[in-house]
């Protein structure tokens, strides 16, 4: 029989391996994918003396013979404020808000806080009484807000109706991982110190830790939901950043390198059927797009 | 009627409308267009249109597909949009916004955050189908069962599995034609996914692969564009006529000789319009030229096929035919060596030239593109045409046209210059980046078959309207003439059917027009006003 400190363990390294691999899988995944045509979205934060009001370099009289001003502390800004107080979801959606924004700080402030304990057990700062308070804080948020979520998701017939089983069981899974862990926190005597205890034995590779079953349930439940969460569309932190760098903000003009790229994807052959288009196998997106109109009486439903 | 409409029933009793709309349920407009029977009544689809046509969504009809001839080709239709759907997902075929695509599929959060930033969803009073994320969340549901290994298991285990047969696709088909692909919705999303964008996904999925588009973009759109030089039906040699004509008429009512350059070689600017205009609004054109002659700008408009009409509707549906217009405007730019294209007032012509294709016109074919608004911000502001801002003593207002605005981010150029020539100029709330779309977006304006009028301006443009009677409230007469300003052709076809629609000219004495309209109304050199403000 297994010790619950070995599960433990084994659990964790599992966890983060599997998590790492599948988000930078997910991650090249999408930075792999082929340059797309331009589909910017004011505001683009960051045009230094236009930002304010959305606008962009397009404002300026022969804006290709000016130099851009950008400004990376109003893009950070703006990605602070999404970050750390959702902005948007505050601005356009108030309700899910109040349950949201503590639920993203109980994520925030406890990976703030294993940050810490993980310090804790390299330099031994004996820092176990803020980490608790932070602890505290970190699981009751956590709980408030994904308990919230779930019932408003669950009563809300805006979310109710677009909600698919995988929405509830995500947020079951997690009202449990930040509840197990407040009970954890309250039932454990030094916690702090506990956890610490683990951090230690995880990097010296310690299969043995000795480690209070409330905590090791926990731990066994943060580590199921770290191993589960890279598959599921909650790894929208990754996708974020794609979303609104790589889309949203996307603004720059054609270049020589983006060039070559679109040459190549020019060059690859087309399959839609529909008349005007007559992709095949032998066509590609340059005999296509200057190919001349054809008639297309015969295209009609017939 | 079922009360609440689920994303199950679009697959369902094909032949009803999923939902019906009543005009007594949308959002009151204020005095004096709140009496419901002074509004005009709205078309009716009747049992012998549709004997003929599919009608199965709200009672609207913008795109008259005709009903299948038998199952067979139902089921034909049905395994061609499966095939799209995987060509969607394919580099190959879909390398344009196969990016866009797969993070707006995969990680909607279903906050339904977006909803109430949709004027359509809002005004209709919150009508399921109209919920942006009605329609891509079906799309979204289709894609996982139908592309993905397992998907069909999955999807029942899931409990998000959605039939996918006739029904499916030709209510789909018509409910991409019931979002303006404004964007609004894609500035509220939290995680910067695009409604818009999977709607226009959806369209192009029909259109490239079943062969199905609106006639207005498609056959009289982009293919009359391509085989007969412009989407107005005008062959060069009737273009170059009756701009002559304009040039004749507008000399002598303004006094001043207006002589149109073309084909210009080497002129520093190849101006294109959106020929519409040139029929619809022709003293747009007359004011650019007259206002480029005074200010002493080098400049023709070029009378090559497809290089005389900005309009661009692949845009709106279609990347193989946006390719081919925009490849033959810069083409045709390229032979005349002229030093960079001026987009006239057009949004959608903007949003084409100077962005979404920017990255298909490599090499020598990456001409310079600019807006009119930045150009004309430049002229008015050099000092070179003398103006007198009492010429428009008139309340003004302004629409952004999304295209323009919230696509390219150009918001100050066109308000610096109504601060400047326009004493009365007043916003509209909300506005620039964050302003409502006219109705008339994503090609709708050009859109009237059976119903679909009444829809666009009844819905589609209801909040715009209440837009532009709120930014004139202080001075409701009839008797003071205001205009609005839409620098965009699109938008002045809808909020000009709008007016029409509510009378609005007789009741609060609202026009509308462009911006160098304005302008040239103000140059000190012009005998008579160039704006008529009394249409009797």
């Amino acid at each position: 029989m297994f010790e619950i400190g070995f599960v433990c363990i084994i659990l964790t390294y599992a966890a983060i391996i599997t998590s790492i691999s599948v988000i930078a899988f997910r991650t090249i995944s999408i930075w792999r994918m082929p340059v797309h045509l331009r589909w910017e979205l004011a505001p683009v934060p960051g045009e230094k003396g236009k930002d304010s009001y959305g606008g962009s370099y397009l404002e300026e009289y022969e804006w290709w013979t000016k130099k851009r001003k950008k400004s990376i502390a109003h893009e950070l800004l703006y990605m602070a404020r999404e970050i750390f107080l959702l902005t948007s979801v505050r601005e356009n959606n108030k309700s899910l808000w109040i349950f949201s924004l503590p639920f993203h700080w109980g994520i925030y402030i406890l990976a703030f806080t294993a940050v810490l304990l993980g310090a804790d057990a390299l330099f031994s700062l004996g820092i176990y009484t803020p980490a608790v308070i932070l602890a505290y804080a970190g699981y009751s948020a956590g709980v408030v807000g994904t308990a919230g979520l779930l019932v408003k998701r669950a009563v809300d017939p805006n979310l109710r109706s677009y909600s698919a089983f995988s929405n509830y069981f995500n947020l079951c899974f997690l009202t449990v991982l930040f509840s197990s862990g407040l009970y954890a926190l309250i039932a454990t005597d030094r916690f702090a110190y506990h956890v610490v205890l683990f951090i230690s034995a995880l990097i010296h590779a310690d299969f043995s830790p000795a480690i209070p079953t409330a905590l090791s349930v926990h731990i066994i439940v943060v580590m199921l939901f770290v191993i589960y969460l890279p598959f599921t569309q909650m790894i929208h932190f990754v996708a974020k950043y794609f979303t609104y760098h790589s889309i949203r903000w996307n603004d720059m003009p054609m270049n020589e390198k983006m060039g070559r790229a679109i040459a190549a994807l020019m060059g690859q052959s087309v399959s839609w059927s529909a008349r005007h288009v007559q992709g095949g196998s032998e066509k590609n997106w340059i005999d296509v797009a200057q190919e001349d109109m054809k008639d297309e009486k015969d295209d009609k439903l017939k | 009627m079922k009360k609440t409409i689920s994303l199950n029933d679009i697959s369902k009793e094909g032949d009803d409308n999923l939902t019906e709309i009543d005009i007594a349920r949308l959002v009151p407009l204020p005095p004096p267009y709140d009496k419901i029977e002074e509004q005009p009544a709205w078309k009716k689809i009747s049992e012998e249109q549709k004997k003929n046509i599919v009608c199965n969504l709200d009672g609207v009809v913008s795109l008259s597909l005709p009903r299948p001839k038998d199952e067979a080709e139902e089921k034909f239709y049905v395994e061609k949009f499966v095939s799209g759907l995987k060509k969607l997902l394919t580099r190959e075929n879909n390398w344009p916004f196969l990016q866009p695509l797969i993070l707006s599929v995969e990680y909607c959060a279903k906050c339904q955050t977006c909803n109430n930033a949709c004027p359509v969803y809002e005004e209709s009073r919150k009508n399921e189908i109209y919920r942006p994320t009605y329609r891509s969340e079906i799309f979204r549901r289709l894609i996982r069962k139908y592309t993905k290994r397992g998907g069909r298991w999955l999807s029942k285990f899931r409990g998000d599995d959605i039939d996918l047969n006739w029904t499916t696709i030709t209510r789909l088909y018509e409910l991409s034609y019931r979002c303006t692909l404004c964007r609004r919705c894609a500035q509220a999303c939290p995680m910067g996914l695009d409604n818009a964008l999977l709607t226009r996904e959806l369209r192009k999925l029909f259109s490239q692969e079943l062969g199905w588009a609106p006639r207005e973009l498609h056959e009289k759109g982009t293919v009359l564009q391509l085989k007969v030089g412009s989407s107005t039906g005008m062959s060069p040699k009737v273009v170059k006529d009756n701009i002559e004509f304009l040039d004749e008429d507008f000399s002598e009512a303004t006094g001043i000789e207006i002589k149109t350059p073309w084909d210009r070689e080497g002129a520093d600017v190849l101006l294109i319009h959106n020929a519409g205009e040139i029929l619809s609004w022709p003293e747009n054109p007359a004011a650019f030229a007259l206002l480029f002659n005074a200010a002493g700008v080098s400049w023709t408009l070029a009378s090559e096929q497809v290089a005389y009409d900005g309009v661009n509707y692949g845009l709106f549906y279609d990347d193989v035919q946006l390719s081919r217009i925009a490849l033959k405007h810069a083409e045709i730019a390229k032979r005349l060596k002229v030093k960079k294209i001026v987009m006239g007032e057009c949004g959608h012509e903007h949003k084409a030239l100077i962005t979404v294709a920017d990255r298909i016109l490599t090499g020598d074919l990456n001409i310079p593109r600019e807006s009119a608004l930045t150009f004309l911000e430049n002229i008015v502001f050099s000092g070179k045409v003398k103006f007198d801002p009492m010429r428009n003593n008139f309340p003004v207002t302004l629409h952004d046209p999304c295209n323009i605005v919230r696509n390219l981010g150009i918001v100050e150029p066109q308000r610096r210059i109504l601060r400047y020539l326009c004493p009365q100029f007043r916003e509209m709330t909300p506005h620039g980046v964050d302003n409502y779309c006219c109705g008339g977006g994503s090609g709708f304006a050009v859109m009237s078959q059976n119903n679909f009028k009444d829809w666009r301006v009844s819905i589609g443009g209801r909040r715009k309207f209440r837009q532009i009677l709120d930014a004139f409230s202080d001075q409701p007469s009839p008797d003071v003439k205001k205009y609005v300003c839409a620098p965009c052709s699109n938008c002045k076809g809808q909020i000009r059917d709008i007016l029409d629609y509510y009378d609005a000219y007789r009741k609060s004495g609202i026009l509308y027009g462009g911006l160098v309209e304005l302008i040239v109304n103000a140059m000190t050199d012009l005998k008579e006003p160039f704006i008529k403000l009394d249409k009797d």
